[in-house]
């Protein structure tokens, strides 16, 4: 558990929406060429092979790029803020 | 009437029940002392793997387990790519919204979504209009449901559609109204479990019905050959085209991002090493699910072989492959797959439907009042709106009006435009307000619902790109031509990092 300030834990989190939003973007763009990039008559298992890399690909290297921005990217830290709430009182006085 | 089929699923509503009144009885003290904090939102306890599993079974419903599959069996590959998309929707909402929603959450006491939008905002009528949408939605999602859910249960046990709703409606229910979201959250878990079970079943059945996986491609290789669609494009012989498959991106995969029924599980769990397991837990399990039913139901069709026409209706093969490929046991623990996709939607919904009716509606305008701060008042009206909507929901589902149809076809897609941009820009643009916010619900939910209703659309994209894009045109026009001052307490509480 790491020590953040309020405005830190906010940058942080900005961080952690960008990578994920990334991943996205790269994910689909897997999608998309496992879809319409790969000659239809391949198969694999006796199914058709696109749909290996399109469906199945694209789910494991969602689980694969999770893994990776949970690990690498994202931290922990604790997500109540008691300065800050100390701070907040004054607006409501 | 099959008893040996129904034998399991009455054990596992008996299950569910229990949770519910042992959970109840966990929390006493804690109701006690905040009844709406324990009753809507579990008190924040959630952990990684019951956070992803809820989320999960919330967004697992009967249509990615009867309907969806159903649709694969006759459309083939093209189905299962479309219904792959979804792969995203377990962390995508968490990694974007689930943080911040929690720490802003914590720093103002929000218990509902809606709490969170009213502080953001400084806006009573967008608030109210907020939580006016999530019920009707919510509620004819819930009768929909309701109705899947039965017709499946009936077909496969032989019971009665009215008798066998009241039975299992009688029972989510009750367990809901009684447990509150901790109950929800565990049944869910529980139902995500059985979910999964229920999944590999079928395969099994499946592939030893069909004689292996290279026998069953073989026959759906030549029926592909014989019918009018190619059953092993990407595309279905354009039953399912590009620009279909593509805003099927926003409807299924990104824009789920806005619904308050997802949402609300990013104000309810415990701390950030929860919503990091739930991330990778959800994702592999939302991913198995919403590809592996879609692939049964295509691999079905090395099993049933019978012509459209002789089945009647593609809602029918999951319910025949259960009850005539699957001895009378496993097709008893089968068939609780499907119900639990179904209640546990509804679970969630009707929990969430009564905090916007208590906490968000009838609290917020009774707040200054000595009766809104005794916590037993607060409980008994809890658990008696919960009750009350719940059963107003099942009476509806016996004999549906055409309306409440009507209405569920805009539903998913209706929530998603109301509720996208006001989370992500209220979250992430400082300059949002109040003006643009109403503009997306009123503009986004228009556009939305008219073009659907006219039959309009772009191409032969899904009509949620309209919504969601004339939402976002609405906000950022409303939000420029607005004028509402940037109180400093939303700038302390949302945009710290900004100047």
């Amino acid at each position: 558990m790491k020590k953040l300030t309020y405005k830190e834990k906010f940058q942080q989190m900005n961080r952690e929406a960008a990578a994920t939003c990334i991943i996205t973007a790269i994910l689909i763009a897997f999608w998309w060429y496992g879809a319409f990039g790969i000659d239809r008559s391949l198969t694999f298992l006796s199914m058709p092979l696109w749909f290996f890399i399109s469906c199945v690909g694209t789910y494991l290297l969602a689980i694969i790029f999770v893994w990776l921005i949970t690990k690498f990217v994202f931290i922990d830290f604790d997500l109540d803020d008691d300065e800050n709430k100390e701070k907040l009182k004054e607006y409501y006085k | 009437m099959k008893f040996d089929i129904l034998l399991p699923s009455a054990l596992f509503f008996l299950v569910l029940l229990l949770i519910g009144f042992y959970l109840k009885q966990r929390e006493k003290n804690k109701r006690g002392k905040n009844f709406s904090k324990e009753y809507y939102i579990g008190g924040r306890s959630l952990n990684g793997f019951v956070l992803a599993m809820s989320l999960v079974a919330t967004y697992g419903s009967v249509s990615s387990f009867v309907g969806g599959p159903g649709v694969a069996w006759q459309l083939g590959f093209a189905w299962v790519l479309f219904a792959s998309v979804q792969v995203v929707a377990a962390y995508l909402i968490l990694g974007i919204l689930g943080k911040k929603m929690a720490v802003v959450a914590r720093q103002i006491d929000a218990i509902t979504i809606i709490d969170l939008i009213r502080f953001r905002y400084k806006s009573n009528f967008c608030a109210n209009l907020c939580a006016l949408v999530l019920l009707v939605f919510f509620i004819t999602q819930m009768i929909a449901q309701f109705i899947g859910g039965a017709h499946i249960f009936a077909a496969v046990t032989g019971m009665d559609y009215a008798a066998g709703l009241l039975f299992f409606a009688a029972i989510v229910v009750l367990y809901t109204a009684i447990g509150g979201f901790n109950t929800v959250a565990i049944t869910d878990t529980l139902c995500a479990i059985m979910m999964l079970a229920g999944m590999f079943l079928l395969a099994y059945a499946i592939l030893h019905d069909g004689g292996g996986i290279t026998n069953i491609m073989h026959t759906i290789t030549n029926a592909s050959a014989q019918g009018k669609i190619d059953l092993l494009s990407p595309t279905a012989s354009n039953h399912v085209s590009i620009p279909l498959l593509m805003s099927q991106w926003i409807l299924c995969g990104i824009g789920t991002i806005g619904l308050p029924q997802s949402a609300v599980r990013c104000i309810s769990y415990k701390d950030t090493k929860s919503v990091h397991r739930a991330m990778i837990i959800g994702t592999i399990v939302c991913g198995a699910m919403m590809i592996g039913m879609p692939l049964l139901g295509i691999l079905g069709r090395g099993v049933i072989t019978a012509p459209l026409s002789q089945i009647g209706s593609t809602d029918n093969i999951i319910p025949l492959l259960i009850a005539q490929h699957m001895n009378p046991w496993l097709a008893g623990i089968t068939i609780i797959g499907p119900l639990a996709a179904t209640m546990s939607t509804i679970s969630s919904l009707l929990i969430a439907g009564s905090s916007a009716v208590v906490k968000d509606i009838y609290l917020y305008y009774k707040r200054n009042e000595p009766v809104a701060k005794n916590q037993k008042t607060v409980a008994r009206l809890g658990i008696a709106v919960t009750t009350f909507m719940g059963i107003a929901t099942v009476l509806l589902a016996i004999k549906p009006p055409d309306i409440i149809v009507w209405i569920n076809l805009f539903a998913f897609g209706g929530l998603e435009t109301a509720f996208f941009w006001i989370l992500i820009m209220g979250l992430f643009w400082k300059r949002a307000n109040s003006t643009g916010a109403i503009a997306s619900i009123i503009g986004g939910l228009l556009a939305y619902c008219t073009s659907t209703a006219l039959g309009f659309h772009i191409s032969t994209c899904h009509n949620i790109v309209i919504g969601i894009g004339s939402a976002a045109i609405c906000f950022i026009i409303g939000s420029y031509i607005g004028k509402t001052p940037f109180a400093p307490e939303v700038k302390a509480v949302f945009f710290p990092e900004k100047n």
